[in-house]
């Protein structure tokens, strides 16, 4: 289990294009994804209508954690990820 | 079932869903933005609309009308995951030339009204005001075939889909 927290500086925050790629980006990992925002429920990762469902705007702070094969790679990934996309 | 019965009683297993607004209906790869255009999303169509109004393609319930009118997403009740967005690039409008009509969790029938949108003032702001329409859980579907043969109203089929 790892677990990475960013907050999101990108003015229009995680609309449908960075949650579409947010996607697409985990489903390159078989371990287990999921996202939640400011300490909420989270979600899976792997799903776009829960990803955007979560309105996660600038300055909220996701949490995402990994579970399972790959995980390190999968958190590495996402942590570049969300850097250069958030 | 035996394989015949498979092959022959397909139009059960057919869903189909209506143009979310008027217009000229398109292949979603000739949607300019990548995100729609490559598939990302799902697969799809797109609309270049000719009218102001967006409607619900199917039965559905809404599960997340963006704050800023430009795109909504439903959770149809045949089970398809779809997400209609309003123009490209869009959300950088902030909410200006859409009205919302319908709101999360509302249960919605197939023509109903969900987002009126000033085209001609989104057009003249510089953005492209295509529709592209996605099924998000393409993969839980067998097959989603796109109808794109030109002119549409609202609530023609432009989209089927075949369970899995």
């Amino acid at each position: 289990m790892k677990e990475i927290r960013y907050v999101i500086t990108d003015a229009l925050g995680l609309h449908a294009r960075p949650a579409g790629l947010l996607v697409k980006e985990a489903s390159r990992f078989p371990c287990a994804v999921t996202v939640g925002v400011n300490g909420g429920a989270a979600v899976d990762a792997k799903r776009i209508l829960g990803v955007m469902k979560l309105a996660a705007k600038q300055g909220m702070e996701l949490t995402l954690t990994f579970d399972g094969p790959q995980e390190e790679e999968a958190a590495d990934a996402m942590a570049a990820f969300l850097k250069a996309n958030l | 079932m035996g394989i015949f019965d498979k092959l022959f009683s397909k139009s059960s297993n057919e869903i189909r869903l209506g143009a979310p607004a008027a217009g000229a209906a398109v292949p979603l790869s000739t949607v300019s933005d990548p995100t729609f255009g490559t598939g990302i999303l799902g697969k799809g169509v797109a609309i270049r609309p000719t009218g102001n109004r967006v409607v619900a393609p199917c039965d559905a319930t809404v599960d997340l009308m963006f704050d800023t009118g430009h795109a909504v997403s439903l959770k149809a009740d045949c089970g398809a995951e779809v997400l209609i967005h309003v123009g490209l690039e869009t959300v950088s409008l902030g909410g200006r030339h859409f009205t919302v009509h319908a709101k999360n969790g509302d249960h919605v029938t197939a023509g109903q009204l969900l987002i009126e949108f000033d085209r001609q003032a989104i057009a003249a702001a510089g953005f492209d005001t295509i529709i592209p329409m996605v099924i998000c859980n393409t993969p839980d579907f067998a097959a989603v075939t796109a109808q794109t043969a030109g002119s549409v109203q609202a609530g023609d089929t432009v989209l089927t889909l075949v369970k899995a």
